[in-house]
């Protein structure tokens, strides 16, 4: 090893470590955190980072140093010398990534231990969070168990969210919190938030839960203190029953369009035009409504998918509200003319 | 030598069969006609028990499909072509010639489509037919490209993009990169041995001919209704809810699983019982070291998968409740038992790369490998600490939660043989007289990629950043740069490595430098903006986006078509120069293992004296020093010459 091939050594694992450096700090890699846990996750992510720099530049410099300096024609046909190994090289190079990832792994383990607790201000405010093909419910025991279709909680304190599937795994993600869970069907799963930023983020479900998957979105808002007790108040007084309402708490503008609630999802018919698929089924066009609600199968649109839509809103939703959706879509699904279905 | 040699050659070849016999004769005309009649046995017992039970109705396509179409039709297709005549006269006690070769080697094109048991013969079908499914693989994701160019759904629905999804999957990991390298390990691990075949070669026909059904099982599940909904992962209750296109899935895996365990088997028993005189374990190859770890890999682990994807099969045929909440069944527990198979999988996918980055760079280097020892033992470090890294998959699963610090504590730890391999790749180079041949230029590409999607890695295994990161773009980005980064740039060193001992053609190193090129730079422009989407907030299988991700998604739309141009450059390099390439002298490379004494390609048994292992499998540098000889005059000399010079 001559001192010049060390210079180049030293110079390419600058220029690496440089430009490993201004990916990792120009770039917009994390989007702005909004929670208290993801503050302590992004501690740990910035110390995994500045490791995989070091790493990078050197990998970089032992490789590319060595293409520059012991390059040789294809057709050379000497050896190299006879060197088999070096026993103190090779102990350093075990030692030194043992001691990096035990450093990640105890930072890890307590940053961990920390955001199961919660740790804002008061008493954490509980929600049981419901996750169905392709809908969240969220609901509120402290506020006489309304059910809402967006996460709504307070800034400053922990929010533990008690989660529960109602048929395949779902997963709840909110980016801005750094905070994921998947939900179980045959258990609860348990997660604490606490938010340090009012506005709105989006619930995202990360586990494929079937073909309305892309679009099992939401949105989780944080208010102030204040905000939060006025629209919970708001919230817990009685309303007339709302056939939209019931539409969009249980997910349908994922898979169908229906311009009444602003709906576009493809994945299943386009409700506009129940009329029209009451009428090729032959059936009164209430009765086809509900029938088609509470047992899917019984008349699937020729083009459509078979199977897709879950076959449990009999039993998830309510009469009076699944009433008050019926006569909702048959107010709004009027056009007859004949039109493809789904897509 | 010339005595054993004549014995094969009378035996050598099938004779081809006239007329009538045709359709007796094992071959693709008998596979025609034996196929539809398991197929209708299999229709007849399912159609013959449920009428017997009174049961309702009594055609139901997926039993039937089950039964018939996916496991009765693919047995007498192995029956057919004549996967178990060898057995089977056995069995009825027709008398067997010890010394029948008539199904080994290859003279003609024609040896190819046939049960052959000659270990060269089945590597070619191997890799030949991977890569047929590389292509199919590469194809399902060409198509989630263009649909993912802009958000909103508008190529594919929702069904078509899952399939994709899925079958992208299901077609890289079982159909092209585990049997593609169980393909290059057949055609070199028996001439690295000094051995003349396989030790089971009749078992490691049957194997290979297990892959092309796994793989026309894929393909037809996608014309089956609900095709394949549930992810390449099968999580139920999705799966089991899925429509019964699923069974497809399910059972492509058992035949592509029972193909490598029984692959596994054969490299095993190989391994350890036919390397040539003087063939210590110390003296083995890497890429022999690393087969034989993954082989303990696949025995282990891949029965666990077969069982998963048995029981999500039984949940939906048979009514069991194995994963059925409403009936005692346990959703998570599906979860422990796939990836117990499938973290493992991932070792399966990248110890045989190891070993060909050994060979390659070592040879091309012109060194020693620094670190043998080591080497190997970190190999069988992986393999041990390989079993107890499960459930890092399931950081955010809802499992106990006392798991997820214990088993990020031995995800973190595997970064140190691994990190072992690599500053020892490192060192070999270093100092070394490096050829830039297209393979070694893979061999740093790998070290690059390598390098990051084990950097990525250590982000995944701590949990914190686990819980933000699991199931978005970022772990998209993280197993392409491990599984294409590492294992495909491995598998593309090693073709282009031994394309001139398995075809006895040299390839254009033109081509080959661009192909790398193109696959480099395409490669990363693909899938390192993807970190960037999946830390920011995109989930992975999804064909709609937040419109905030179009200008990245589009970037690695566009970077993603280049990277499937690049392997149209690279099948042109390998057609062309396998019909016209100059002819491969013995020994291009300058390597020293044994593969490379004998002819390009090889004898048909390989070997026609027995080799003699005189030294370690990398004896660069010191005058004289051989790995082996093949001629027995020669042998006390270098022995002497070995021995006194060996160092370590």
């Amino acid at each position: 090893v001559t001192r010049r091939s060390v210079l180049q050594l030293i110079v390419i694992g600058l220029v690496a470590g440089a430009i490993a450096t201004a990916v990792a700090v120009l770039l917009p890699w994390l989007p702005p955190v909004a929670s208290k846990e993801g503050q302590r996750i992004d501690d740990v992510y910035w110390l995994v980072t500045i490791i995989s720099i070091v790493v990078f530049a050197v990998v970089m410099a032992v490789l590319l140093t060595a293409l520059i300096n012991f390059r040789v024609p294809l057709d050379d046909d000497q050896d190299g010398p006879p060197i088999h190994g070096h026993t103190k090289l090779e102990i350093v190079w075990t030692a030194i990534p043992a001691v990096l990832v035990t450093i990640v792994s105890i930072v890890s383990a307590i940053v961990l231990a920390d955001n199961g607790k919660a740790s804002g201000v008061g008493r954490p405010l509980h929600v049981r969070v419901w996750a169905q093909e392709y809908a969240w419910t969220f609901q509120y025991p402290e506020y006489k168990n309304v059910s809402l279709p967006n996460l709504v909680i307070p800034v400053g304190r922990s929010v533990e969210l008690t989660m529960r599937s109602r048929d395949v795994i779902h997963s709840f993600w909110v980016p801005q919190f750094r905070q994921k869970q998947d939900l179980l069907p045959d258990q609860d799963t348990k997660l604490i938030i606490t938010p340090t930023k009012t506005g709105e983020f989006p619930v995202i479900c990360t586990e494929l839960c079937g073909l309305g998957h892309s679009v099992m979105r939401t949105s989780a808002i944080v208010k102030g203190q204040a905000a939060f007790a006025a629209y919970m108040t708001q919230a817990m007084t009685p309303k007339k029953l709302s056939g939209l309402a019931v539409f969009t708490q249980n997910g349908c503008g994922g898979c169908h369009v229906l311009s009444a609630a602003k709906s576009t999802g493809t994945t299943g018919p386009d409700l506009d035009y129940l009329a029209a698929y009451a009428k090729k089924a032959g059936k009164p066009l209430t009765g086809f409504i509900e029938e088609s609600i509470v047992n899917p199968e019984a008349y699937i649109e020729p083009g459509c998918p078979k199977g897709v839509m879950p076959p449990n809103f009999g039993q998830t939703i309510a009469k009076p509200q699944l009433d008050a959706l019926v006569s909702f879509l048959a107010q709004n699904g009027t056009k007859a003319e004949p039109h493809k279905g789904c897509g | 030598m010339t005595a054993v040699a004549d014995a094969h050659d009378v035996h050598v070849g099938a004779s081809r069969p006239h007329g009538w016999k045709h359709l007796t004769a094992p071959g693709f005309v008998r596979a025609a006609w034996m196929m539809p009649l398991f197929a209708l046995i299999g229709i007849g017992i399912v159609v013959f028990f449920r009428w017997l039970g009174h049961y309702d109705p009594i055609w139901k396509w997926e039993t039937i499909t089950v039964v018939a179409f996916l496991t009765l039709m693919p047995l007498g297709f192995l029956a057919g072509i004549g996967a178990f005549d060898y057995w089977a006269g056995y069995f009825i006690g027709r008398p067997t010639v010890a010394d029948d070769h008539s199904s080994h080697g290859a003279r003609s094109w024609r040896d190819y489509f046939r049960v052959n048991t000659d270990h060269k013969v089945i590597g070619v079908q191997y890799v030949v037919t991977t890569f047929f499914f590389f292509v199919i693989g590469g194809l399902m994701a060409m198509v989630m490209r263009a649909e993912l160019a802009r958000p909103g759904g508008h190529i594919l629905g929702a069904q078509q993009f899952n399939d994709a999804v899925s079958s992208h999957a299901a077609f890289m990991i079982f159909l092209f990169i585990i049997p593609s390298f169980a393909g290059l390990a057949n055609f070199v691990v028996p001439l690295m041995l000094g051995a003349p075949d396989m030790a089971f070669p009749r078992l490691n026909a049957l194997s290979y001919w297990l892959l092309p059904i796994a793989g026309l099982m894929l393909i037809g599940g996608f014309f089956a209704p609900g095709g394949y909904g549930a992810g390449w992962t099968n999580y139920p209750t999705l799966s089991t809810s899925q429509p019964w296109g699923n069974v497809f899935f399910c059972m492509a895996v058992q035949w592509a699983g029972a193909s490598s365990i029984m692959t596994a088997l054969n490299f095993l028993v190989t391994i350890i019982t036919m390397r040539a005189p003087g063939m210590t374990f110390w003296r083995m190859p890497l890429l022999v070291w690393a087969n034989f770890t993954t082989s303990m890999l696949v025995v282990v682990a891949t029965p666990f998968i077969a069982g998963s994807q048995f029981f999500v099969m039984f949940d939906r045929v048979l009514h069991t409740h194995f994963f059925d909440p409403n009936h005692g069944g346990y959703v998570l527990g599906y979860q422990h038992i796939f990836w117990f198979y499938s973290h493992p999988a991932v070792y399966i996918m990248m110890l045989p790369g190891f070993g060909i980055m050994s060979e390659v760079i070592a040879v091309m280097a012109r060194k020693p490998v620094f670190g043998y020892r080591l080497m190997a033992l970190s190999l069988l470090a992986i393999l041990v600490l390989g079993f107890s890294v499960w459930a890092h998959h399931m950081f955010v699963a809802g499992m106990a939660p006392w798991l997820r610090v214990p088993m990020m504590v031995t995800s973190m730890i595997i970064a140190v043989p691994t990190g072992i391999k690599i500053f020892s790749w490192l060192a070999t180079m270093w100092a070394g007289r490096i050829r830039l041949t297209t393979s070694f230029l893979f061999a740093c590409g790998f070290i690059t990629t390598f390098v990051l999607g084990g950097l990525s890695g250590i982000y995944l295994a701590s949990v914190p950043i686990d819980i933000h990161a699991s199931d978005t773009y970022f772990v998209v980005a993280h197993i392409h740069y491990v599984l294409f980064g590492g294992s495909v740039f491995t598998i593309f060193a090693g073709v282009y490595f031994w394309f001139p001992k398995m075809t006895g053609r040299m390839y254009d190193e033109r081509l080959g430098r661009l192909h790398f090129w193109l696959t480099f730079i395409g490669f990363n422009a693909t899938f390192f903006p993807m970190h960037i989407l999946g830390l920011d907030g995109m989930p992975r299988r999804v064909y709609d986006y937040a419109p905030k991700f179009a200008g990245l998604n589009l970037f690695i739309s566009i970077a993603s078509f280049v990277l499937g141009a690049s392997t149209l450059v690279f099948f042109y390099n390998m057609i062309k120069s396998w019909r016209s390439g100059p002819p491969a002298p013995a020994n291009p490379w300058g390597g020293k293992t044994l593969e490379w004494l004998v002819s390009s390609p090889p004898p048909i048994f390989n070997f026609d004296t027995i080799p003699q292992v005189v030294g370690g499998p990398y004896e660069f540098g010191i005058p004289g020093a051989r790995h082996a000889v093949l001629e027995p005059e020669q042998q006390l000399h270098v022995v002497a010459a070995s021995e006194t010079e060996h160092a370590e």
